[in-house]
């Protein structure tokens, strides 16, 4: 394992590897800085630009876009008091106060460095948990492979914070995608509805890239010409800082560096959930194991080192979801799975056994993102911040345009265009009605390996018992339940809470 | 969303069995379009029946704007086949510029038209020549 993952860090530093790492970590450290732009669209919109490329360059420009976003997205945080990213949002808590008390440089580079340790303790576990965790999976049938992703949609239905009803219709409802178009076995037409190019099925990335684009740019747009934020930006900030200082100060705090990862990679390899429940966790929980809770947000150290090293280490939680099991552990993984299939790669347990260089290659990328990210903000966090005042009736057609090539050039086809825009009109109106985009795209994705799954069982053995019999699949498919359940009693609990928080304020009244 | 899973539910009563498969084609859509229904017809009810909590709004959205930006992506969409990709997304990208940040003098047109032309010209040049990806022509253009 150690071999191939020193053999695969020389191989990325051959220029035609470098070069795509170091511009997607570019893009994606100035994505993650824009305040509106998350780490999806960025990801999104260097979606295209890889279709030309190597699978493996592909694959790492995406990662540095993906841990570049991470790294971006305090910059505004702690200099403006604008979350870059939703991953970022935590960090603005402690960021921010400390950068106006005076010390900009010390809450940007506490957050940096607390970043790029994250992430390097996340990459730990990416590489040694990855092989086991998928020749894990490899002893899987089809009928633990169905209760697998049934697992998977149940959770991401209910860890959602909006109703778990809307969770749950909104999976059922991207698995409906998946049934348009012929069967997946026998290849016999089903629901096309009369249109000829719906016999293919619906490809999962355009709807995708409607879906994430379309919702994250009109939610911006609803509010255009009513906020300005950017106007805050201060100029000739000082961001001179002692590295060393900086470092002792989140090494010296081991214990929560080491408890904010964990939370980053845990959320991380729950599917769909993403860096902002990590950040906001592992900031919770810094303040609730600390000696001076009422200090938080007050613009301390813990805050802004608990939130950035758990948003990174989410990262490696993502990829091993995504490298060990094919289930994306969020929307950027899902936009990586979309490029592997695009390759004729299909993530999945088989994946670092048969594609060992595409993986490894991946762990380097992974690795070596971190490092970069610090130099590039060593030399030009400056210029990033210029940028961030690039003004939105810019940057959305620009995007919009960029989505328009990704999905045309997924099969020179107009099709996939008409798909995309009816998933952003979609993805708008979900949002709107309260339905988690996470769960539908997950559906989206997962639809056809669950059906492809419950006829492979059903075709070796009719006795659907076996699906609560079978250890692994019971197991899992108890999991389902209990997820839930507690998801149930959660949000029960939660509006419990919000009634009796309403009726005292009205007795207060 | 319940009319629609109903329909579609209807629609696979009508698909044949194969006798290759112990279960047909039909089976899995009926059980997902099943649960999305139920689902469907749960949220109604709740929707329904729960006790309302009206929140203060505290910010005005605009909705107009939004409405145009997706009519302006529609017209794209629509153009992109006749005036192929260079001439449609000149047109989209300066109308998108325009409607966000609409021009009041003339130094705000030549943006638009400087944002339009750059736009495009960068991602023509990037995709069909550097990246080899072959973007639409156009039907009544022929480029």
């Amino acid at each position: 394992m150690f071999e191939l993952l020193a053999t695969a860090l020389v191989d990325a530093f051959q220029v035609k590897y470098l070069v795509p790492l170091f511009i997607g970590t570019l893009v994606g450290v100035v994505g993650g800085a824009l305040p509106g732009i998350t780490i999806t669209m960025t990801v999104i919109v260097v979606l295209p630009f890889t279709f030309g490329l190597e699978p493996l360059q592909g694959l790492i420009a995406m990662i540095g876009v993906y841990v570049g976003g991470e790294t971006g997205g305090l910059i505004t945080s702690c200099l403006l008091g604008i979350p870059g990213k939703p991953s970022a949002v935590a960090t603005t808590f402690d960021g921010f106060p400390m950068a106006r008390k005076g010390e900009p440089g010390r809450a940007l580079w506490l957050g940096i460095w607390a970043s790029v340790l994250g992430g390097l303790l996340g990459a730990i576990v990416l590489v040694s948990a990855t092989g086991p965790l998928a020749a894990l999976a490899l002893r899987f049938g089809p009928w633990e492979y169905f209760a697998l992703f049934i697992l998977a949609l149940s959770m991401v239905a209910g860890l959602v914070e909006s109703s778990l009803l809307k969770g749950l219709l909104s999976g059922a409802l991207g698995c409906v995608v998946t049934i348009l178009g012929n069967d997946p076995v026998m290849g016999q037409p089903r629901l096309t509805l009369g249109i000829p190019w719906l016999e293919g099925g619906v490809p999962f990335l355009p709807v995708l890239i409607g879906v994430f684009a379309f919702a994250q740019i009109m939610g911006e747009v609803e509010r255009m010409g009513r906020r300005n934020a950017v106007e805050r930006l201060q100029q000739g900030v000082d961001l001179v800082v002692s590295h060393l200082k900086v470092l002792w100060e989140i090494v010296s705090r081991p214990m929560l560096l080491l408890w904010s990862t964990i939370i980053g990679l845990l959320i991380g390899v729950l599917p769909a959930i993403g860096g902002s429940a990590a950040n906001m966790l592992a900031y919770d929980q810094a303040k609730k194991f600390s000696r001076h809770p009422e200090k938080f947000g007050s613009g301390i150290p813990e805050g802004i080192i608990a939130s950035e090293a758990s948003n990174n280490a989410n990262v490696a939680g993502s990829l091993v979801t995504i490298m060990a099991f094919g289930i994306p552990g969020d929307a950027v993984t899902a936009v990586m799975l979309g490029a592997l299939t695009i390759h004729g790669i299909q993530p999945g347990p088989l994946f670092i056994s048969q594609n060992a260089p595409l993986a490894y290659g991946m762990f380097a990328a992974y690795i070596l993102a971190h490092p970069l990210v610090l130099i590039l903000l060593a030399l030009g966090v400056r210029w990033v911040l210029r940028i961030v005042i690039v003004p939105k009736s810019i940057l959305f057609p620009v995007v919009l345009v960029l989505c328009v090539v990704g999905a045309y050039a997924l099969g020179n086809s107009m099709a996939t265009v008409y798909v995309l825009f009816v998933s952003g009109i979609l993805g708008y109106l979900m949002v709107k009605f309260g339905f988690p985009l996470a769960p539908f795209i997950l559906g989206v994705i997962l639809g056809d390996q669950i059906e492809i799954n419950l006829i492979r069982s059903i075709m070796t053995d009719p006795d659907l018992s076996l699906f609560v019999t079978r250890p692994i699949s019971g197991l899992l498919l108890g999991a389902s339940v209990l997820s839930i359940a507690v998801a149930l009693w959660q949000h029960r609990r939660m509006q419990r809470r919000s009634d009796t928080a309403q009726a005292a304020e009205s007795a207060d009244f | 969303m319940l009319a629609a899973s109903l329909f579609l539910f209807a629609l696979t009563l009508g698909l044949k069995d194969n006798p290759l498969v112990p279960i047909g084609p039909g089976y899995y859509p009926r059980l997902v379009l099943g649960v999305t229904a139920v689902l469907a017809l749960a949220v109604f009810a709740v929707d329904l029946f729960a006790p309302k909590h009206v929140e203060p709004r505290t910010e005005k959205l605009n909705y107009p704007l939004v409405l145009g930006m997706f009519a302006v992506f529609g017209l794209y969409c629509g153009a992109l086949p006749y005036l192929g990709f260079r001439l449609s997304t000149l047109l989209y990208v300066a109308a998108t510029n325009a409607l966000l940040d609409v021009p009041k003098s003339l130094k705000g047109w030549l943006r638009v038209a400087a944002v339009a032309l750059v736009t495009t010209a960068l991602v023509y040049f990037v995709f069909e020549r550097y990246l080899t990806v072959l973007l639409p022509r156009g039907r009544w253009t022929d480029f």
